[in-house]
């Protein structure tokens, strides 16, 4: 293995009774730099890996990061795309917790904003599954499930012509989960925790997939919310250096009040003590 | 293996809401045995990072479906988390070909990665340095025309 990289024991000896291949040197062409694809599924990150690196450099207490559900109920069906999206991150911060009957209280939220998007039946076997994995404490398979689940119900919201509705469920789950990251870094100031919330690339692709909404959802109040927040979090981390403290609460506080209007107040997310 | 089934079976039917590939097929209506082609690749992809699972690596969901011609590349873009390790892993059904994958960064330099290589398997392992954009090159190194499917998981 070369120097500077680390692999668990399991994917060492794998790779012990494999050929190598050494990486090339050249770098990437221009030309072929504009054939790049981005597909929601892969080029976005779940919210699991966003606090998996977190855990790297820190140990947040994730049951004070988690909340109660708002409303789910509404006939705005942006707003229950962008609430479904908060929920999926909500079980992401619930597996981070280990607590299982929130998974479960989540995974029935989740379905129930499908149900109310018209995602036929078929997603309840994601449900049950949710909950058996949770009744089990399995929670690296329940941070699969979510996963799966998210991909399938927007699979689904795309094949009933709702394209447009599954960026909002994208950036629902990106916002709840800079939420519950910038009170993380808020709380305990570290420049490596914070360049975790520097991700200009990302919050690019989600300007862009909303300007790209057509004009009947910009015109969404909520939705017109959510663009400007978005804009506003693309200029805090604009420079290359990792946020200030400073720029981490304004991110906090731009993120908590999308996620108050996306989900209620009823909602509020509490503030973790220290 | 209750999730790696449950996987498969949803990759078999998000088939048809495939995204554009380099080479798209010209017919346009879905071929049958293009279609058991990709499912079978998907299922040695998952196969392969199975391995890493043991490890306690996380499987995306996610996954790209394409065709590429002999010495092409397709390149998808993925945001990786410093800190994190990854291992982007591609498979096409059959024996006589051989697939390649670098990782690039944002700028498009190769990043130090880890190789793997068994037959019509491949896999490519990281660990992000910086958080941010990153560019995963899939070329078909031997064989003709084939559809390939990349997935990858983390840690």
């Amino acid at each position: 293995m070369r120097p500077g990289l680390r692999f668990g024991c399991a994917a060492a000896a794998f790779l012990a009774a494999a050929p190598l291949v050494a990486a090339p040197e050249s770098a990437l062409k221009p030309e072929e730099m504009k054939t790049v694809i981005v597909l929601d599924e892969l080029s976005m990150p779940t919210p699991g890996e966003f606090f998996a690196a977190i855990n790297k450099v820190e140990r947040p207490n994730w049951s004070q990061l988690g909340r109660a559900a708002g409303p789910l109920a509404t006939t705005n069906r942006a707003q229950a795309s962008l609430n479904l999206g908060t929920r999926v991150a909500d079980g992401f911060i619930a597996v981070e917790a280990q607590d299982g009957q929130q998974v479960k209280n989540i995974g029935k939220d989740i379905i129930d904003l499908a149900k109310g998007l018209g995602v036929s039946q078929s997603i309840l076997g994601r449900g049950n599954s949710i909950g058996d994995f949770a009744e089990n404490n399995d929670w690296s398979a329940l941070k699969e499930e979510l996963d799966a689940t998210e991909n399938e119900v927007k699979q689904q919201m795309a094949d009933q012509k709702d394209d447009e509705l599954v960026a909002l469920v994208t950036i629902g789950a990106w916002l709840r989960g800079v939420q519950a990251a910038s009170a993380v870094v808020a709380l305990n100031y570290k420049p490596e925790t914070a360049k975790l919330l520097r991700q200009p690339a990302i919050v690019e692709t989600l300007v862009a997939r909303v300007d790209a909404l057509p004009d009947r959802l910009k015109k969404n109040e909520l939705v017109g919310k959510v663009h400007d927040g978005l804009v506003e979090i693309q200029t805090d981390v604009a420079p290359t250096a990792p946020p200030s403290a400073d720029t981490v609460k304004a991110i906090q506080k731009t993120t908590s009040q999308l996620i108050d209007a996306i989900s209620g107040p009823a909602a509020a997310t509490p503030t973790p003590a220290k | 293996m209750k999730r790696l089934l449950l996987a498969l079976f949803a990759s078999m039917s998000l088939l048809h809401a495939q995204e554009a590939s380099p080479t798209p097929s010209p017919s346009a209506t879905p071929d049958v045995t293009d279609t058991a082609a990709e499912a079978a690749a998907r299922s040695a992809a998952l196969e392969l990072a199975g391995a890493f699972s043991n490890d306690g690596y996380k499987i995306r969901d996610g996954f790209y479906f394409g065709t590429l011609e002999t010495g092409k590349s397709a390149l998808v873009e993925v945001n990786l988390f410093a800190g994190n390790e990854y291992w982007f892993c591609a498979a096409v059904n059959d024996p006589g070909r051989k697939l390649a994958i670098t990782v690039y960064d944002e700028k498009g330099a190769p990043v130090e990665q880890q190789g793997y290589e068994d037959g019509p398997k491949t896999a490519a392992g990281v660990v992000a340095g910086t958080s941010g954009k990153y560019f995963v090159k899939v070329t078909l190194a031997e064989g003709a025309k084939s559809s390939f499917c990349l997935i990858y998981c983390y840690k």
